[in-house]
């Protein structure tokens, strides 16, 4: 697919940039609507097979997609998870301290 | 990370902003010189614009993932956790006089030690292991579809360029801006170039649109490469946490800053959208 993309890009591209002078050459109007309809065809191709590769992609960028969504939801998981970790160690840190304390008053 | 998704983001935009002045050129070009641009084939290029929107999608939801994983990683928790902890086992240590046999105090030590491990490690493994898929999944459609916009931006340099030279030819442009070089120096400006003097410095105006686009297709080339540097390069670093070992080191990926030197210059050359009101018909009539 990747050579049928520079093939077509070639030929779009050679025609662009000749489309004057091959223009110029035309002695009829005949002649000139064949070159444009050349040119639109050329141009045609090349958009349409640059849509096809990447629309072979759609199921891998759906899946991708949801892949981020759900890492993202485990990240966001456990982050929050991080911050209650903290605090209930806080939380023990403060029930041993008033522990000791009432320990030592005995 | 946050730089990579930063980035990635930055190129899908700068990528789609190439798609729309492609657009741009088109329309010129059938206005100017006769070169067809049916409605069909305009579809076709908004079509190639939409997929890339949800590129660009995927990039700010991938961002998004960066900055949550960035609170994770970068977050006060895992300090908080062994600030407390090592206050926890302060407090372990007054009950020795007190009761608790030493066999007691080193269990609770080793229980602590643990949970503070699982608390400042476990959890990033565990995300990481969560984005390690993902994160592979996009540096690999990145490498997949590189030669689709590599070819987009030639077509968008070939087709602009050759536009340009048109113009030039068609005595449309004003070639004395080509003068500044002679005369900034001294103050001066170049006043607009007679016909004469427009026609003398076209062939410089070609040489410069043809340096140029070289410089375009080479600063592209340079940019994706190192963004796909950029990709694989968290991938690996994203993998290698998820596997074993907490990330060693977290500074932005070198390749990031090629990146953004050519998002900054696309997206300072971008389009207007002003083709429907083309440039003044050149001088001599362009074929048509």
């Amino acid at each position: 697919m990747a050579n049928a993309l520079i093939e077509v890009q070639t030929t779009f591209l050679s025609l662009d940039s000749q489309y004057a002078m091959l223009r110029a050459a035309c002695k009829t109007d005949r002649d000139r609507a064949a070159l444009a309809a050349k040119y639109a065809a050329a141009q045609k191709n090349y958009q349409t097979t640059l849509n096809q590769m990447l629309k072979d992609d759609d199921t891998q960028v759906a899946a991708l997609a949801k892949q981020l969504k759900a890492a993202n939801a485990v990240v966001n998981h456990a982050t929050q998870e991080m911050g209650d970790i903290s605090k209930v160690i806080d939380d023990l840190a403060t029930a041993i301290d008033l522990g000791s304390k009432l320990i030592a008053c005995v | 990370m946050a730089a990579t998704a930063k980035s990635l983001s930055a190129y899908y935009t700068a990528l789609r902003m190439i798609l729309d002045n492609t657009d741009q050129f088109y329309l010129l070009n059938e206005q100017l010189y006769a070169k067809p641009y049916p409605s069909e084939n305009r579809e076709q290029v908004k079509k190639t614009e939409a997929e890339l929107e949800e590129r660009v999608e995927l990039a700010s939801d991938f961002s998004t993932l960066s900055g949550n994983f960035g609170k994770l990683t970068g977050s006060t928790a895992p300090a908080d956790v062994a600030a407390s902890a090592s206050k926890l086992e302060g407090e372990v240590e007054t009950l020795a006089s007190v009761k608790a046999s030493s066999v007691e105090q080193g269990a609770l030590k080793a229980a602590l030690q643990t949970l503070t491990t699982a608390a400042k490690e476990h959890k990033e493994r565990e995300a990481a292991k969560a984005m390690d898929d993902a994160v592979k999944g996009l540096s690999d459609l990145f490498a997949k579809e590189a030669e689709v916009w590599n070819s987009a931006e030639m077509v968008y340099s070939t087709i602009g360029s050759t536009l340009a030279g048109n113009l030039v030819d068609g005595n449309a442009t004003d070639n004395a801006a080509l003068l500044k070089v002679a005369l900034d120096p001294f103050g001066l400006s170049p006043s607009t170039a007679s016909a004469d003097l427009n026609a003398q410095l076209a062939p410089l105006a070609k040489q410069q649109i043809a340096a140029k686009k070289s410089a375009m297709d080479s600063d592209y080339l340079q940019a994706s490469n190192a963004m796909a540097t950029s990709l694989d390069e968290m991938s690996q670093r994203i993998h290698t946490v998820a596997e074993d070992k907490p990330m060693a080191f977290r500074s932005a990926p070198l390749s990031v800053s090629t990146v953004e030197k050519w998002t900054s210059q696309i997206m300072s050359t971008g389009s207007t959208n002003t083709t429907a009101t083309a440039p003044a018909q050149p001088a001599s009539k362009p074929a048509r």
